[in-house]
């Protein structure tokens, strides 16, 4: 009786430790963890600084006009076309058919002569 | 236990015993004591096991993300984007004593990074000391290029660029730094102390400018430049109300990012620095001192037949009329004969006092190091009085017209020029001339353009409303007939002020298109009128139908012929 009870007692013992050692190993690998995420947070908000100047860059207005004039159909538009109010636009009346709408891209033709020579026009035209 | 009774019954009697028995007691009372504690502690951890707690208990933990630091605080512009930024970089560096070969080294770096020279290179690694410098800044990859060489003895040093992702733009008000980050001009160097600060590196700068319509007069403006062969240009946009710099063009122009290898010319600002004979727009501030003044009105106006001579000048109009004009005629066909006399009547004193309140005759304020000193006759004689009241004999800088410009149409009240975001600048306002003057300053302006030498400023539908200047250039002993300061100065929308558009361009010349004119109102003011049909939409005004009534009874005044 005494015998078995020290072996529990022992058993009990040795089975706790595991049990909490086996804990602290997992408390050990979340904070590891943790950190690791935070230097993966540091990293990031780097790089977004690096990202952030280089989409200045690449959008700088200069190089978005000139990729517009290359690529897209689209012109600078008059005062007509800009309204205030939405609500001005009166409904389109039954029976009369909508134009097709003719896309922003450039035709494939133009462009790759616009390619070929790049030649900047300027933004006068509008 | 089992042992006991043969202890007792062997060698322990009587009080001997009793005192193993008591000892024995009290033992086992500490070992029950012990196991119920035990015990308790593993029904507790039973239970905890097995109970799903309600809420899970997190021990409270501090993670802390390590900050981004940078020495220098960034710029932006007044929608965030990015102007100016510290990014990382690499700088090379070697300790030529661990090189046992300098010159295969020296040959295998200059062939990663070509512009170093090979005999320089080589006669530093050969030095034999234990640092030297062999490039600051490379780009990532030049530093990848250098590493993937495997030369143990070159090491970089972590620095940080100052970049400007958008270049030239803007590149006048922004400044530019040194190779320590020190700024050295604009506002890189005029809040310098700021932007260095650590505390506040976090905390980005941001500037009224919009670099859309930075982009927008930038564009017209080198336009402009290219097609008149002028030798420079400047530009302004500003909001009225608040005196706001929305844009600050100034060419030629340079790249902050390679500060090296641009001339002073380049560096000079024109919007800020620069002081020019402005010509007519100055005449706005004349009719504005005689009408607030109650000098003059609406319905007065001026013998304009013949040319005025006092002292030695000859004061002439460019459009004569010759003829008797109403003041709404002198200001639409810009009548300097009108104006000076004009002038007369306001006196030199009132002139004198009305341009130092609108801040013509003092240095702006603008938060900018480079600011020029208006310049003007020490002795503010008769005939300075006359041929200040149409912009000759006054130099100003283009800024310190535009804000002048802006009290006279925003309802009377002067706010210092500034390019840091600050919507709430109206608040310290100074009311320099009455409502009702300004109302009718609007209307003059506007009638400028419709009717009389503006006409190319007028945009469709955004009723803009303005006043050209022409002035011949100063020179040693007199003024240069050939060479011409063409401006134009437009406001829209006319009804309710919001932005003063100003376009300068130094020494134009005149076109076909433009019929070989070259003042302001053919040079300048198309390109006033093609920013405000490009940026008006970016600005938030909507292009509207005009209400002719606002303007009819001035209009009714002036005559064409």
């Amino acid at each position: 009786m005494r015998r078995l009870f020290t072996i529990l007692a022992a058993i009990t013992a040795i089975l706790a430790g595991a049990a909490v050692l086996q804990l602290k190993l997992a408390v050990q690998e979340r904070a590891d963890e943790v950190k690791a995420l935070a230097n993966k947070i540091h990293a990031d908000r780097e790089a977004i600084r690096v990202l952030e100047a280089e989409w200045a860059y690449l959008t700088t207005p200069r190089s978005l006009q000139d990729k517009s004039i290359r690529f897209l159909a689209l012109m600078p538009p008059t005062a007509e076309q800009i309204l205030e109010e939405p609500t001005t636009i009166p409904f389109r009346p039954r029976g009369v058919e909508a134009e097709e709408d003719p896309g922003v891209l450039l035709p494939a033709k133009d462009r790759e002569e616009k390619n070929l020579k790049p030649k900047r026009e300027k933004g006068t035209s509008l | 236990m089992r042992s006991a009774p043969s202890y007792a019954g062997l060698s322990f009697e009587g009080q001997q015993k009793s005192a193993l028995e008591v000892a024995r007691n009290r033992l086992m009372v500490a070992v029950l004591l012990f196991f119920a504690a035990f015990a308790v502690m593993m029904v507790r951890t039973v239970e905890l096991g097995l109970s799903t707690p309600e809420e899970t208990q997190v021990a409270a933990r501090h993670i802390v993300v390590p900050p981004v630091t940078f020495s220098r605080a960034d710029i932006r512009d007044r929608n965030g984007e990015v102007l100016a930024t510290n990014l990382e970089s690499a700088s090379l560096y070697a300790n030529p004593q661990e090189i046992k070969d300098p010159h295969e080294a020296a040959v295998k770096l200059v062939s990663v990074l070509q512009d170093l020279s090979l005999a320089d290179v080589e006669a530093k690694l050969s030095s034999g000391r234990h640092f030297v410098w062999l490039k600051r800044k490379l780009s990532p990859r030049e530093k990848w290029q250098v590493n993937a060489l495997g030369i143990p003895a070159f090491y970089f040093q972590r620095e940080e660029e100052r970049v400007y992702p958008h270049g030239r733009l803007a590149a006048h008000a922004l400044g530019f730094v040194d190779v320590d980050g020190n700024g050295l001009g604009g506002v890189e160097r005029y809040f310098n102390d700021r932007l260095a600060d650590k505390t506040m590196t976090d905390q980005p700068i941001r500037l009224s400018l919009d670099t859309r319509v930075q982009y927008a007069l930038t564009d017209e403006l080198e336009a402009a430049m290219s097609a008149h062969q002028a030798i420079g240009a400047a530009g302004l946009v500003m909001d009225v109300n608040t005196g706001e710099v929305i844009a600050m063009v100034s060419l030629p122009d340079f790249d902050p990012n390679s500060i090296g290898g641009s001339a002073g010319k380049e560096r000079f600002n024109r919007v800020t620095q620069g002081v020019y004979e402005l010509g007519s727009t100055f005449k706005t501030f004349t009719f504005a001192a005689a009408l607030d003044k109650g000098v003059a009105t609406l319905n007065d106006g001026y013998d304009a037949t013949k040319p005025l001579h006092i002292a030695r000048f000859t004061i002439r109009d460019d459009h004569p009329k010759a003829r008797y004009m109403s003041l709404p005629e002198i200001f639409a066909y810009s009548s300097n004969i009108g104006t000076a006399q004009m002038a007369l009547d306001l006196g030199t004193e009132r002139q004198q006092e009305f341009l130092s309140e609108i801040g013509l005759l003092q240095p702006s304020t603008i938060e900018l190091p480079e600011v020029g000193a208006p310049l003007y006759p020490q002795t503010w004689r008769k005939v300075s009085t006359m041929t200040i009241s149409y912009g000759h004999g006054i130099a100003v800088s283009p800024l310190q017209l535009a804000s002048g410009i802006s009290a006279m149409v925003n309802g009377g009240r002067l706010n210092a020029a500034t390019v840091v975001e600050n919507p709430d600048a109206w608040r310290t306002g100074k009311q320099v001339i009455s409502q009702s003057t300004s109302r009718k300053i609007r209307q003059l302006l506007r009638l400028a353009v419709t009717k009389g030498t503006g006409g190319r400023a007028d945009a469709v539908g955004y009723r803009i409303g303005g006043k050209t200047g022409t002035a011949e250039k100063a020179v040693a002993g007199g003024y240069d007939t050939r060479a011409l300061i063409s401006s134009f100065v437009g406001v829209y929308p006319m009804d309710d002020p919001r932005y003063v558009v100003f376009a300068l361009l130094d020494e134009p010349r005149g076109t076909k298109e433009t019929f070989g004119f070259r003042a302001g109102g053919w040079v300048a003011a198309p390109v006033v009128k093609n920013v405000v049909l490009r940026t008006a939409p970016l600005l938030g005004v909507a292009p509207k139908r005009e209400d002719d009534g606002l303007y009819h009874q001035v209009a009714m005044m002036i005559e064409k012929d």
